[in-house]
C-alpha cells in the first residue's frame, strides 16, 4: 500500500458539470462491473456485497435491497461528513440502484469465463468508484459507520470494514458454494488493489 | 513500497505496468464490444477494424501490422522509451483482442447503451495508458509529426483522418451501424477532452 503523502495546498476545485460527468461515468461503470459478478452470482464486500447477499437469498431485486439498507447510513453521514457529503451520497446510491434495474438486461453473456468475469468486474468497480471518490461522493454504507467507531471507540475505520467483510464472507462460506465465495474474495481483492494504487490525493490533486 | 513513495509525481515501473495491463484490458474489451456489434472506431483502431471487416482477418494482427510504419515517427519524435512502451501496449491489445472471445461473449448487447460503454471503456484505458508515457501508435504520433515539419496542426490531422474513415465507412457499412460507431467516437473524445488534465493528474 502507498504511504500517505503531504496533500497540496489549495487544489483545483472540480466545477458542477465536471462533478456531473464524474459521477455519472464512475456510477455506470460501477453499475457495468456489478452486472458482472451479479449474472455469475457472486459476491462482494461492504454494502453492496450485503445487499448481493440478501438478494440472492430473498430474491428480492439488488436495487431495492442496496437502496433500502443504505437509508440508516445517511442520518451518520450527516452527522459525520456534511451536507454536501450526504447529499452526494444518496444521490450517487439512487442513481446506481436505478442503473442496477436497467443495465444487467442491456447486457447478457452467451459465455462468461468465472475468473475472466470477476477481473473484469475488479477493474471496471474500480475504476468507476475513483470516479465517484475523486469527486467527493461515496457509495453510502459502512463506510461512515466505520469512520464514526474510529472517533468514538478508538478503533481504525479501515479494521471495521474488514472485520465487516471477514463476518459476511464467513457467513456467505454456509450460504453459498464455496468456489462462489473463493471467486468473490478474489473479485474484491483485485478491486480494493485497483483503488488502493490510483487513489492517490497527491497525484490526482483537483478536489 | 513503491519507488513513487519518494517521488510521488514519478510513476514507478510496477505503476506503468499495470497502468499499461489496466488500460489495454479495458480498450480490448471495448474492440471486442465493437467487433460484437459490427461496429467501428476512429484512429488507427478503426482503420484496422474497417480492414479486419473487410477481408476477414483477425483485428488483432491487422492492427499490430497497421501501426509498424508509425513506429518510426515515433522513435523520431518522442524517442525509444515512448517507442518500446507504445510496441508494448500495441502488442498487449492485439494478444488480448484475439483471446478475450475465449472467455467472454455477449447474447444481447444493446448498441446504444454498447456505443456509450465502450466510450467510457476506452477513455479510461487511453487515458491510463496516456497519463503513464505509453500510447496506442499510430496516426497520433504521425500527426504530430506532420505538426512539426509542416505547421499543420495535429488535432486537425487527426480530425481529417477520422472525416475520411467514416465517410469511407458509410459507403460500406450499414448507416444505423456508422451512427453508433460516432457516438461511441464522441463519447470517447469528450471524456477524454474532460478528464485528461496534466494539472490535475500531475505525476508523469
Amino acid at each position: 500500500m502507498p504511504a500517505p503523502h503531504p496533500l497540496p495546498k489549495n487544489p483545483p476545485k472540480h466545477t458542477l458539470l465536471e462533478d456531473i460527468q464524474g459521477l455519472t461515468i464512475g456510477l455506470i461503470t460501477t453499475a457495468i462491473g456489478l452486472s458482472f459478478i451479479a449474472q455469475l452470482g457472486f459476491l462482494t464486500g461492504q454494502t453492496a456485497g450485503l445487499a448481493l447477499v440478501i438478494s440472492y437469498m430473498t430474491h428480492m431485486s439488488f436495487s431495492w435491497v442496496f437502496w433500502l439498507i443504505n437509508i440508516p447510513f445517511y442520518i451518520l453521514a450527516y452527522v459525520r461528513m456534511g451536507k454536501e457529503f450526504t447529499i452526494k451520497s444518496a444521490l450517487s446510491v439512487t442513481a446506481l440502484s436505478i442503473l442496477m434495474a436497467y443495465i444487467p438486461p442491456l447486457m447478457t453473456f452467451q459465455t462468461l469465463n468465472p475468473f475472466f468475469g470477476t477481473i473484469a468486474f475488479g477493474v471496471l468497480t474500480g475504476f468507476g468508484l475513483l470516479g465517484v471518490f475523486r469527486h467527493k461522493s461515496s457509495l453510502g454504507g459502512l463506510g461512515v459507520l466505520a469512520l464514526i467507531a474510529q472517533d468514538h471507540f478508538g478503533i481504525r475505520a479501515g479494521l471495521v470494514q474488514i472485520a465487516f467483510d471477514a463476518i459476511l464472507f464467513a457467513v456467505a462460506f454456509f450460504l453459498f458454494d464455496a468456489h462462489v465465495v473463493i471467486y468473490s474474495l478474489f473479485g474484491a481483492l483485485i478491486l480494493n488493489g485497483v483503488i488502493a494504487f490510483n487513489h492517490r490525493r497527491d497525484i490526482y490533486i483537483a478536489n | 513500497m513503491s519507488k513513487s513513495d519518494a517521488n510521488p509525481t514519478k510513476h514507478s515501473k510496477f505503476e506503468d505496468a499495470q497502468a499499461f495491463v489496466y488500460g489495454t484490458a479495458m480498450c480490448a474489451l471495448a474492440l471486442m464490444m465493437l467487433k460484437t456489434l459490427g461496429l467501428i472506431t476512429g484512429q488507427t483502431a478503426g482503420l484496422a477494424l474497417l480492414i479486419s471487416y473487410l477481408i476477414e482477418a483477425p483485428f488483432g494482427i491487422v492492427f499490430f501490422v497497421l501501426n509498424l510504419p508509425f513506429y518510426w515517427f515515433g522513435y523520431k519524435r518522442m524517442g525509444l522509451t515512448f517507442v518500446i512502451k507504445t510496441l508494448i501496449c500495441v502488442a498487449l491489445i492485439s494478444v488480448f483482442t484475439e483471446i478475450f472471445p475465449r472467455f467472454i461473449s455477449f447474447e444481447t448487447l444493446n448498441p446504444v447503451f454498447g456505443a456509450i460503454m465502450i466510450g467510457f471503456m476506452t477513455a479510461s484505458g487511453l487515458m491510463a495508458i496516456i497519463r503513464h508515457g505509453g500510447s496506442l501508435g499510430g496516426v497520433g504520433i504521425m500527426a504530430l509529426y506532420i505538426q512539426d515539419a509542416s505547421g499543420f496542426k495535429a488535432g486537425y490531422v487527426q480530425l481529417a483522418f477520422d472525416a475520411v474513415l467514416f465517410t469511407v465507412a458509410a459507403f460500406i457499412l450499414p448507416l444505423d451501424l456508422v451512427g453508433y460507431s460516432l457516438l461511441g467516437a464522441v463519447v470517447t473524445n469528450v471524456v477524454l477532452a474532460i478528464n485528461h488534465r496534466r494539472d490535475r493528474y500531475i505525476a508523469t
